[in-house]
């Protein structure tokens, strides 16, 4: 899981263009909207891009992003017990 | 009341200057663009999600502004933005293609298809400094000191508008090109806001 979440820190820093962020400045246990990340709608769809492309997930409703992209963590899990690839 | 140019910026990939002052910035390899956002010492995170065009424009009303708008947080009604350019957002469009080019990897990208049109970067400067006045962007087939006079003299014929930023906002094939003016109605005598002086400052 550790792995994972280093993984997927790497590929949100990646597509959001968190440029000034490395893994070790995102906490995986921290929202990642509004407060920690402070991210915003549109990285809450290219969340749900990456989640397809990267590991084949496709989420059917958008609203299911906000208990899925509560935190790294949290997303590393889902990862993990749903990827095709 | 004279019409006056308070302040410009002229910013290619070969110069930036502002206000007759030539100002180098030390260039890595992968984008000049972010070298000035870090040479300013700018704390915006959002620079990093747009696009070149916007990066452009607004690293060049940062300039433009720097010394003029010191609080950004209340807002102006009284300023508008008039801009213009030549391939609109064409350098960000050609970005989103490569993102739904591939049938077998077909991922529309949100983040790069929001900045598929010329007028963001308009909205980013506008956010930015909480302008709240008339805001338009026009495309002209080449640099027309002309049409941005008559853009902004047409803008100022709003009583309630006293500052117009303008100019000439392009980016295509990594050209960089871009002059911002700030034109204000002000009582003293400055550098005039004609079709000439907007030539001599984009040459």
């Amino acid at each position: 899981m550790e792995a994972l979440i280093l993984e997927l820190k790497k590929e949100i820093i990646e597509v959001l263009n968190l440029e000034e962020l490395t893994p070790e400045d995102i906490n995986e246990d921290a929202p990642l909207f509004v407060e920690g990340l402070g991210l915003d709608s549109i990285d809450a769809l290219e969340l749900i891009v990456l989640m397809e492309k990267n590991y084949g997930i496709k989420l059917n409703n958008a609203a299911e992003g906000r208990d899925i992209f509560k935190s790294v963590r949290i997303m590393a899990e889902y990862i993990a017990k749903n990827r095709t690839k | 009341m004279n019409i006056n140019i308070a302040s410009y910026c002229r910013l290619t990939n070969h110069k930036l200057e502002v206000n007759d002052i030539d100002i180098q910035i030390q260039k890595t390899e992968a984008s000049s663009l972010n070298d000035i956002y870090r040479h300013l010492n700018l704390s915006y995170p959002k620079f990093f999600k747009m696009d070149n065009l916007s990066k452009a424009g607004f690293l060049a009303s940062e300039l433009l502004l720097k010394n003029i708008i010191i609080d950004k947080e209340t807002p102006k009604k009284d300023m508008a933005i008039v801009l213009m350019n030549r391939s609109a957002s064409l350098d960000n469009d050609r970005t989103y293609q490569t993102t739904i080019q591939d049938e077998n990897n077909f991922f529309p990208s949100p983040s790069v298809f929001v900045y598929t049109l010329s007028n963001i970067v308009n909205g980013e400067i506008a956010i930015r400094n909480k302008i709240m006045g008339e805001s338009s962007f026009y495309i002209s087939e080449n640099f027309s000191p002309e049409k941005i006079y008559s853009a902004v003299m047409n803008t100022f014929s709003d009583p309630n508008i006293n500052q117009v930023i303008c100019g000439w906002v392009d980016y295509e094939f990594n050209e960089c090109d871009v002059l911002l003016l700030l034109i204000r109605k002000e009582n003293q005598e400055k550098i005039p806001f004609n079709v000439n002086n907007i030539y001599h400052l984009y040459t």
